[in-house]
């Protein structure tokens, strides 16, 4: 196998899959990509198992066909510092030699033949949706994905299609707060596909869904979702498990409600905020009529506390809550004002934004 | 001002308890014994200690050494409330008090001692009190640190009272063997002696370079050791403790996984309660195994999640074990919950996680009013009462520290 290829090109490529290669050393294979070089076209495979990204890559000439493994961080590095087009070439099936300009590399490298293969997809659904849709979708649920949880159908987002009511859901939870963001969609099947998608495959999917805008189609098998971003394959596996049931738990009867203005809130809770426990992020608010206190104490540092005018008349209610779950389900919503609605103290409640009902954030509090 | 630090310590403690309870046993040398299937001397009282038997002997060659020897299977309920009573005539004198272990006390009297006439007073008040309320001696120590305390305790052993004042510390530490000191155990005293360094005189000359490159950093420990320095205050219950553990010596040596499974979900339990009373969550369960040759480890595993769920707990001490495949019977079990963190008061999203929480709270509240256990898991009922001896750095209240 030889080839040459234009810096760029290869630089570009290898960029996209630093997210996806493996960075922990358990399976070392993980950590390197494969390059299939054929005259009809070269293709670069990158997986950690979970997620997988597929590519076409151009060479500026192919002198032998063939294959090669390589660790991804490694050729990286080369090929950011190297200032020429590189000339790679396979030898003793152990060795990767690379020249640009005057010059020269040799890395070690794996058998092509023992890369993860790319799996084949079988009985699946497709649907459409466009690109910005998917990410915002993303972008509002992925903070409330749980990370590491036992529970381990909390570690991915829920996607959530429902062919009657022709509707798409996304969900995330962490146990603690919930978000869900739901879409009118044409859907060309009757059926309800509830399927998890790693928190990992979710993040590196709205990385490179940042950088397109087009029509997409989802392929949705048993334990794959497939999409084509541009010229790329994405592929994640999906989590097996069962998802709790959200709209259980996203509160439909709180009858306390305030406006609250965004920019606002978010300065008030990030100013007392500073003085909150360094673990619990823990401030009580305190809601009585016309006005919101916020208090934040930690023994060991001292307090905070600062108010703001709101509408609201009703019976006082004090509630405690992690306030950085409040600011990171602020900062996702975009219009100028927010909907609060609660109940008592240690219910769940809720946040919405005015412009964009479909996006629900449960906060639970804590007891105080 | 130098602190005013106070170590009270029981004498034979587990036997002069049940020398008090049984009065046909009192100024008889008695064994205090896990159970009828156990044969390792817990406690000796001080009769049998004079006539040679010391602790952690085999009762068959107690028996050899001394026929007449009673031997007394002991009761944890006993000495535990012996030992929270004990804590409440303590606490008359300084609110400053660690309980160290079920027989062993640090009182820091620095601030209140003008109260009740000096430290001195205040030792020999400790003394009457407890002999009076319990009928036991006790040893009290006093120093301006908690090294020079315990080892003024040790050298008046039994029934004694001593202060070591700063002035008096280098002539006692002068000819004091080093293992006498409070931190240095047989392992470390070997060493020392293999050096030529029998004293503790000795051992506070010594050069801290030397030390250090002999037994790294905590040589330098050692020879302020040596001249009697100890920067250790008195332990008050606010600061985060490290690790909650139990460990218990069972009633009889065991390798069935079913027993072992019953007497991991006790320990769990107590543990589990022990972090929900002072609201700590803890993310590694270690597992500590005595096998019946007395070979001890300890393996632990890392959960997801920060917990004080006795079922959590259990299953990831059960999940250690089955993957340690026990090669011997087991004697000695243990489970401790570490990387601690306070309970923020977050509650779940999920109705049932909050319902699960509700109901460990009330379980516990019950156990609190009508004593441990009442309310328990079905799968407990296997379990007979009469466990076996706890481990003497078990404490009624409070956490165990592991840093000191």
């Amino acid at each position: 196998m030889k080839i040459k290829i234009s810096k760029n090109e290869l630089l570009k490529s290898l960029s996209d899959i630093q997210g996806i290669i493996e960075k922990k050393t358990t399976m070392p294979i993980l950590s390197h990509f494969l390059m299939d070089v054929k005259h009809v076209g070269c293709t670069l495979y990158a997986t950690d198992l979970g997620t997988g990204i597929k590519k076409p890559v151009q060479m500026l000439e192919i002198i032998e066909e063939g294959a090669f493994c390589v660790s991804a961080t490694r050729l990286y590095d080369i090929v950011r510092e190297v200032q020429e087009d590189l000339t790679i070439e396979y030898v003793d099936q152990e060795w990767i030699k690379i020249m640009s300009g005057r010059a020269n590399y040799r890395i070690a490298a794996l058998n092509p033949d023992d890369y993860p293969l790319w799996p084949t997809i079988e009985d699946e659904k497709s649907i459409k949706i466009s690109s910005p849709a998917l990410l915002s979708m993303i972008e509002k649920t992925i903070n409330c994905t749980g990370e590491n949880d036992p529970r381990y159908a909390l570690n991915g987002v829920l996607l959530h299609l429902q062919g009657d009511l022709k509707r798409i859901t996304m969900v995330g939870t962490d146990g603690h707060r919930l978000s869900s963001v739901s879409k009118e969609i044409d859907l060309d099947f009757a059926d309800e596909i509830k399927i998890i998608i790693p928190r990992k495959a979710a993040i590196e999917l709205k990385k490179q869904l940042m950088e397109i805008d087009q029509e997409l189609i989802l392929n949705i098998s048993k334990n794959h979702i497939k999409l084509n971003l541009g010229d790329r394959e994405f592929l994640a596996k999906l989590i097996e498990g069962t998802y709790p049931n959200y709209d259980q738990v996203i509160p439909k009867n709180n009858d306390k409600l305030i406006y609250l203005d965004r920019e606002n809130f978010m300065g008030i809770i990030r100013r007392v905020g500073v003085m909150s426990k360094e673990k619990s992020h823990a401030v009580r608010i305190d809601i009585q009529d016309g006005l919101l206190n916020i208090f934040a104490n930690d023994p060991e540092i001292g307090e905070a506390n600062d108010v703001m005018d709101i509408e609201y008349s009703g019976e006082p209610l004090s509630l405690g809550f992690n306030a950085k779950y409040i600011l990171e389900a602020l900062s996702i919503m975009t219009g100028k004002n927010v909907a609060f609605e609660l109940k008592d103290t240690l219910s769940p409640t809720l946040l919405t934004e005015e412009v964009d009902k479909d996006y629900k954030c449960v906060l639970m509090p804590m007891r105080i | 001002m130098p602190k005013t630090i106070i170590l009270v310590d029981m004498d034979a403690f587990f036997a002069s308890v049940e020398q008090q309870c049984n009065p046909s046993l009192r100024g008889r040398p008695i064994g205090v014994i896990g159970s009828d299937k156990r044969t390792v001397i817990t406690a000796a009282s001080y009769e049998a200690k004079a006539l040679g038997i010391k602790t952690g002997m085999n009762k068959f060659e107690a028996k050899r050494l001394c026929p007449e020897i009673i031997l007394v299977i002991g009761n944890n309920r006993k000495y535990t409330h012996t030992c929270s009573e004990l804590a409440k005539i303590y606490a008359r004198y300084t609110p400053d008090v660690e309980v160290y272990s079920i027989d062993e006390a640090f009182l820091d009297i620095t601030d209140t001692q003008h109260l009740f006439g000096g430290a001195m007073e205040i030792g020999a008040q400790l003394k009457k009190e407890i002999k009076k309320t319990f009928g036991i001696n006790a040893s009290v120590g006093i120093s301006h640190n908690k090294l020079l305390a315990k080892l003024a305790s040790d050298i008046s052993k039994p029934d004694g009272l001593r202060y070591i004042s700063m002035e008096d510390a280098p002539s006692v530490l002068e000819d004091m063997p080093t293992d006498k000191l409070w931190g240095i155990g047989r392992g470390i005293g070997n060493r020392l002696k293999l050096m030529g360094i029998t004293t503790c005189g000795q051992l506070g000359r010594m050069s801290e370079t030397f030390l250090r490159s002999h037994f790294g950093i905590i040589g330098e420990r050692l020879k302020e050791m040596g001249q009697g320095i100890g920067s250790f205050s008195v332990l008050k219950e606010t600061a985060i403790a490290k690790s909650i553990g139990h460990s218990m010596t069972l009633p009889k040596d065991i390798i069935n996984m079913r027993d072992i499974e019953a007497h991991i979900l006790k320990l769990s339990e107590m543990v589990a309660r022990r972090g929900r009373l002072y609201n700590l969550l803890g993310e590694v369960v270690s597992v500590v195994i005595r096998y019946k040759s007395f070979k001890t480890f300890t393996r632990q595993k890392k959960i997801n999640t920060h917990t004080y769920d006795t079922h959590i707990i259990y299953d990831t001490a059960i999940g250690i074990i089955k993957v340690i495949r026990l090669a011997e019977p087991v004697r000695l079990l243990g489970v401790t919950l570490s990387g601690l963190r306070e309970d923020s008061g977050q509650m779940s999203i999920f109705n049932e996680c909050n319902k699960k929480d509700a109901l460990i709270k009330s379980m516990d509240s019950i156990n609190d009013k009508y004593g441990e256990f009442t309310v328990s898991w079905a799968s407990y009922l296997d379990i007979r009462r009469h466990l076996g001896v706890i481990s003497p750095a078990w404490r009624p209240s409070g956490l165990r520290r592991t840093d000191v």
